[in-house]
């Protein structure tokens, strides 16, 4: 599986002698070690609430969900594996999920469309990033997402930053149901290999 | 697995983007391919990169609230190695699908990670063929509707495969001299009987789908009837 040190994410986990990982502090929480779980709010709260918000856009909502999300953490911290993918990987899964399960129950396909056209590209770019490590990050994703065909990033970030199922994204890109379902995966697959490969990871 | 065509659902599945009667079923799936959930862990690391392009502060009051309510929620058990969230031993039956899916669901929306062991090997197995030779049809598609009383029906159908999985959930109990039937109606608003229920059950349909316009359900007789006799607890048009 991966190796989470070839995986620079987020801020650079470059870890100094002694430094503690996200992985450790996941393993005291499950312990229920609230030290622990205090520190790893602190790291990767950012990318939850940065994410959710994203999704939802609605402040208020995007604070609940956020709230939700780390108080799951806290709770089934007890269930995460590491053979499944990095602590990163976990804690963003729920936090998508949670905002794309509550964007869909409370904001019309109608609405967020309206919404995506006053928002079109626009990125939070100014947002992020008060990090060398995490605006090189940035670049890097960017980058890769350069790579992908319109279509492939589209399909890809349409359904991830906007919560659209793929019949939605397919009916808004005007493309046929198994072509999306396949651009959505080899979209995926051209951005691993593009960033793995510059983190020297193997799989 | 040999389905080359339900792998590519790996791809909406980790963005989130598969509705929520597919991404059950998937999961199911999930639960006995490796090469899917190897695939998934992989995406998923690529995917939440995504993320780093979008990431804010929170407002700091958001913390204490948090640290505050952790105080009164207990931390669920660990899952002991080995340990079988299904019962060994149980045969299969139409039924394990919908636990499968059931409790792929219960994991997910307990904001766990979406698979979890569940190890039901022959059940699953056989759940897994079934589902996937429907998902895997370029032309799957799902329909779904309410019941009277509670619950839900949704068909994921092929056309071109002429078959179809139905998932009944949340249905409510029926007295022991009942059943629930499935109907498939035709274009001259005739009923065909594809199949009875007891209760929650996933069936796959294989046949008596193609040309179909609409999916019914009744509650009938126990063994089930010729024609329905009773009004639809559940009408969903498939066209």
């Amino acid at each position: 599986m991966t190796d989470p040190t070839s995986l620079p994410w987020p801020a650079g986990p470059h870890l100094r002698p002694g430094e503690v990982s996200d992985g450790d502090l996941l393993a005291r929480t499950a312990g229920g070690d609230t030290a622990a779980f205090s520190a790893l709010y602190d790291r990767v709260t950012p990318w939850v609430f940065g994410l959710v918000r994203r999704i939802l856009r609605n402040p208020a909502q995007s604070e609940e969900v956020t709230q939700e999300v780390m108080i799951d953490i806290w709770r089934t911290a007890t269930r995460y594996d590491p053979d499944r993918g990095s602590p990163h990987s976990w804690i963003l899964t729920i936090a998508h999920r949670r905002a794309v399960d509550r964007v869909r129950s409370e904001q019309s396909s109608a609405d967020r469309t309206e919404l995506i056209g006053a928002r079109s590209a626009e990125v939070d770019f100014d947002q992020v990033a008060d990090t060398v490590s995490t605006r090189l990050e940035g670049e890097q994703v960017r980058r890769c997402l350069d790579t992908l065909t319109d279509l492939q990033r589209e399909s890809i970030t349409l359904a991830y930053y906007n919560g659209y199922t793929y019949p939605e994204v397919a009916q808004r890109l005007d493309a046929k149901l198994p072509t999306i379902k396949a651009r959505m995966r080899d979209g995926l697959i051209r951005l691993r290999d593009c960033l793995g490969t510059t983190g020297g990871r193997t799989s | 697995m040999t389905e080359p065509d339900v792998h590519t659902l790996t791809g909406p599945y980790v963005l989130d983007a598969l509705p929520e009667d597919e991404r059950a079923l998937f999961e199911a799936h999930l639960a006995e391919c490796a090469f899917c959930t190897t695939e998934v862990a992989e995406l998923r690391e690529a995917a939440i990169k995504l993320a780093t392009q979008v990431s804010t502060p929170p407002p700091p009051a958001l913390k204490t609230n948090v640290l505050a309510a952790i105080d009164h929620v207990r931390q669920v058990p660990p899952l002991v190695p080995g340990q079988s969230d299904v019962p060994a031993r149980r045969k299969f039956s139409r039924r394990s699908v919908l636990a499968l899916a059931a409790a792929a669901l219960a994991v997910a929306s307990a904001g766990g990670i979406a698979i979890d062991q569940y190890r039901d090997r022959n059940a699953a197995i056989e759940a897994n063929r079934q589902v996937a030779a429907v998902l895997s049809q370029p032309d799957a598609r799902a329909v779904r509707g309410p019941v009277s009383g509670g619950g839900q029906a949704t068909v994921v159908m092929s056309p071109s495969a002429d078959a179809a999985v139905v998932v009944l959930r949340d249905l409510p109990a029926l007295p022991a001299d009942r059943t629930w039937q499935l109907w498939m109606i035709d274009p001259s608003k005739t009923a065909h009987s594809v199949g009875l229920a007891a209760g929650d059950e996933t069936q796959v349909l294989n046949g008596s789908v193609t040309g179909m316009i609409a999916f019914g359900l009744t509650i009938e007789p126990t063994g089930g009837s010729a024609k329905p006799t009773e009004p639809a607890a559940a009408t969903i048009p498939m066209t």
